[in-house]
């Protein structure tokens, strides 16, 4: 049976936002409720219309798939856990009296610049309403919390004079958060 | 019932379609529709990411096969699915039951003070 154009066109819109093996799962559902309105006597038209309106409008899959992004649930527990590392650190740092290190102004932009990129990523793919950008963004942002993370764990101890335990508490919950984001990835990038 | 008064829900009421044994996307709003006669106002496609989300919290587990031609994917519930929906059908008991103790009809509220 050749695809009616209007499912066609349907699929079309899906897939400029959707991974290749969604949109064929849900060409197949809509493909199954096309064919219970053939059975039923509609003609080609009238059936594709049905079927169409049964599934949803576009605009309504692709919110309902933006708000199930892997990308996006991501990207909001790492915004939401974020004060907590933050806060390790900002505490292990005046311990040690951070400002006193020997560390060249550029380095201390280029961290602050990348801190505030990476929370923008993440407030993008936590709130965007494009499936394909949400995922994009939270990719982007999930590697530039691992990239932070490590650099942090390799700088820090390097620069500082004596370990001391708030230092230990924040590399600890970098470690923990390069880890659950890692495994965060893979879901991610699937898509 | 629309959409709206679904949120919550919906979760539940996927894994309880898959209780049965393995089914599609299109089979599970099938079994959906039949159970509830029809009442549950859904657009199908919404139904898929669902899915993909339970999927992705390993309380359902997907795989692909080959129907007429066509790729078709499938769900079966997992054992930690098994134990969600235990969970979610005591708590919509508990739920049902309060509802039910305070809204029925003709029952005796305290007087007001």
């Amino acid at each position: 049976m050749a695809e009616p154009s209007l499912i066609t066109g349907y699929l079309t819109e899906l897939s400029a936002q959707l991974p290749a093996p969604v949109v064929e799962e849900l060409a197949d559902g809509l493909d199954q409720t096309l064919r219970r309105y053939l059975g039923q006597g509609l003609d080609t038209t009238a059936a594709a219309e049905a079927a169409i309106a049964e599934f949803g409008q576009p605009q309504v899959i692709l919110a309902a798939f933006t708000r199930a992004s892997p990308a996006r649930r991501a990207a909001r527990r790492l915004l939401a856990t974020g004060p907590i590392v933050a806060g390790c650190w900002a505490a292990a740092l005046i311990t040690s009296r951070a400002w006193s290190w020997q560390v060249p102004v550029e380095a201390r932009i280029m961290v602050g610049v990348t801190l505030i990129t990476v929370t923008g990523l993440l407030a993008a793919a936590a709130l965007g309403n494009q499936y394909r950008s949400v995922g994009r963004a939270g990719t982007a942002g999930c590697i530039g919390v691992a990239a932070l993370d490590s650099t942090m764990l390799i700088a820090v101890p390097l620069a500082v004079p004596a370990v001391a335990w708030p230092l230990l508490l924040a590399a600890t919950t970098s470690a923990v958060r390069i880890v659950l984001t890692a495994r965060t990835l893979r879901p991610v990038l699937a898509g | 019932m629309r959409a709206e008064e679904l949120k919550g829900h919906l979760d539940a009421l996927l894994l309880a379609a898959l209780e049965g044994g393995p089914r599609h996307g299109y089979a599970v709003m099938e079994a959906l529709r039949e159970t509830t006669d029809g009442r549950l106002d859904l657009p199908t496609g919404t139904i898929y990411p669902a899915l993909r989300r339970l999927e992705a919290a390993g309380l359902i587990a997907g795989s692909w096969s080959v129907v007429a031609g066509r790729r078709r994917r499938s769900y079966r519930l997992t054992e930690a699915g098994a134990r969600a929906l235990s969970g979610k059908r005591a708590d919509w008991r508990d739920f049902a039951a309060i509802m039910t103790a305070a809204l029925e009809e003709g029952r005796p509220w305290p007087s007001p003070a």
